[in-house]
């Protein structure tokens, strides 16, 4: 069972008149469907220079580069983001990288993340509540957005009614003011961070005074092998949680309503058969391509197919571009709930795998689960189309109808 | 039919133990345990979907 990877209206969209005028974020001209742009890149220039960095495409190579962080580092070089230390552990690597997983593996490890099933299922509904009866909903603002936050405050023990400021927190980082690379983007994101610092200080303060049944708790009484993790540690875990967790699973979430908006058959499929919600929630993941790709920084004169790469450059390593490689994937532009192998990296590989991945895949499943359960029958409003936007690859304005009530 | 991991490339996706839980079990850190070496045929194919599904290609199976 497989449906067209494709947009009904695609067309125009998706060119790039010349390969050396690719850059390694989500150009706007691509961004509605970048996906015929990665078989180009795959094709003709595999390891492609440009004045930015070197952009890798192909699965093998994505993989070979995030297996080797001691060729290819993920440190403060490789990304910018206005901190001033470390982001843990993303900013770490081997060995001092392994005593934080340690540390925080099990905390997010599927055993203590499915724990939260309930809470999740909860928070989604009494999102679907407020729109249901009307018959019409923008997916984005309404259920995109909240609900990675609503879950991120519950998980860490955090009053749900402070969802409007921590949404100006997490823009104030990943959407700063005047745009990446200025003066101000730099002053904006710097006085957002010492904001968040200051928060979860007290946060942290709090719980080692009054110990209760949340994650921030837990940061501070977790060890490995005796050691433990000091207060501007979990800060510094905090902040990353920030950015990392919460923009990746509201645009995964719309990008993958947007599809199944879009092909009826594949919507019919998981309303019958709520069991396919899993392995959509993969496919999704391997073919929306929300996380572009993941920085690195050449850390020793090295070669990758024969390309040689100087250390100190900068190297992209295209995660979507890998997830439709056809010699990894048979029909790669095929969207196959049930495909029987699907190595994709949309959560990346090697030490820096996404700590997160088991909360993103429990909310995602369970936001199609729920919803599809309610509102079986839906479509894009009449006369409007998603809006997608670069950064990560997310869909900004997503309205859609179904009948009042749901069915 | 057997099953081996490569415990040093195992990140810890969890793609093995939530598509074959009868072959593979989580550790405390979410990492990969084999439940059982020697495969017995009615789980092979729960066995062949671990390795099909493993993104750091650390399962493999041997007939």
């Amino acid at each position: 069972m497989g449906y067209g990877g494709n947009a009904p209206d695609a067309g125009s969209n998706g060119t790039l008149e010349d390969l050396a005028d690719f850059r390694p974020f989500l150009m706007p001209e691509i961004v509605k469907e970048p996906q015929p742009v990665y078989e180009r890149l795959r094709a003709e220039a595999p390891v492609l220079e440009t004045p930015v960095g070197v952009v890798l495409s192909r699965h093998d190579d994505v993989m070979y580069a995030l297996r080797h962080p001691e060729l290819f580092a993920s440190d403060m070089d490789a990304v910018h983001l206005g901190n001033e230390r470390p982001l843990i552990p993303l900013q770490i690597d081997p060995p001092d990288h392994l005593r934080y997983r340690k540390i925080l593996d099990p905390l997010f490890a599927p055993r203590e993340i499915n724990r939260l099933d309930g809470e999740v299922r909860a928070l989604t509904n009494s999102l679907i509540d407020t729109f249901v009866d009307t018959g019409e909903v923008e997916y984005a603002s309404a259920v995109a957005v909240p609900l990675p936050c609503t879950v991120f405050l519950a998980l860490m023990g955090l009053p749900q009614d402070e969802l409007a400021y921590f949404l100006s927190l997490k823009d104030g980082i990943i959407r700063p003011e005047g745009g990446f690379g200025t003066e101000e983007c730099r002053d904006a994101q710097r006085a957002t961070g010492r904001a968040i610092y200051d928060y979860f200080e007290q946060a942290v303060a709090d719980r080692r005074a009054h110990p209760r049944d949340d994650l921030i708790t837990r940061f501070t009484v977790a060890e490995a092998d005796g050691d433990r993790l000091s207060d501007d540690e979990i800060l510094d875990i905090c902040f990353l949680f920030i950015m990392a967790g919460l923009d990746t699973v509201t645009a995964s979430l719309g990008c993958s309503m947007a599809y199944l908006a879009q092909h009826p058959a594949a919507r019919a499929a998981l309303v019958d058969d709520p069991a396919l919600v899993p392995g959509a929630v993969e496919e999704l993941l391997r073919w929306e391509g929300v996380v572009p790709g993941s920085a690195r920084m050449c850390a020793q004169d090295t070669e990758i197919n024969g390309t040689p790469i100087k250390k100190g450059t900068p190297v992209h390593l295209l995660i979507a571009s890998a997830n439709l490689d056809p010699q990894e994937f048979p029909d790669p532009d095929l969207v196959d709930f049930a495909r029987s192998g699907n190595r994709h990296l949309a959560f990346g590989g090697g030490v820096h795998r996404c700590l997160g991945s088991h909360l993103a895949r429990l909310e995602l499943r369970v936001a199609l689960e729920e919803w599809h359960r309610r509102i079986p029958e839906y479509a894009i409003a009449p006369g409007s189309e998603p809006v997608y936007i670069t950064g990560l690859r997310a869909v900004e304005h997503l309205p859609l109808v179904f009948p009042r009530g749901g069915r | 039919m057997r099953v081996r991991l490569d415990e040093d490339a195992c990140t810890g996706h969890g793609r093995c133990y939530a598509l074959a839980p009868d072959v593979f079990a989580p550790d405390d850190r979410g990492h990969c345990l084999v439940l059982v070496d020697d495969v017995p045929p009615e789980l092979e194919a729960q066995a062949r979907a671990g390795e099909a599904n493993c993104p750091e290609r650390a399962i493999s199976v041997e007939a």
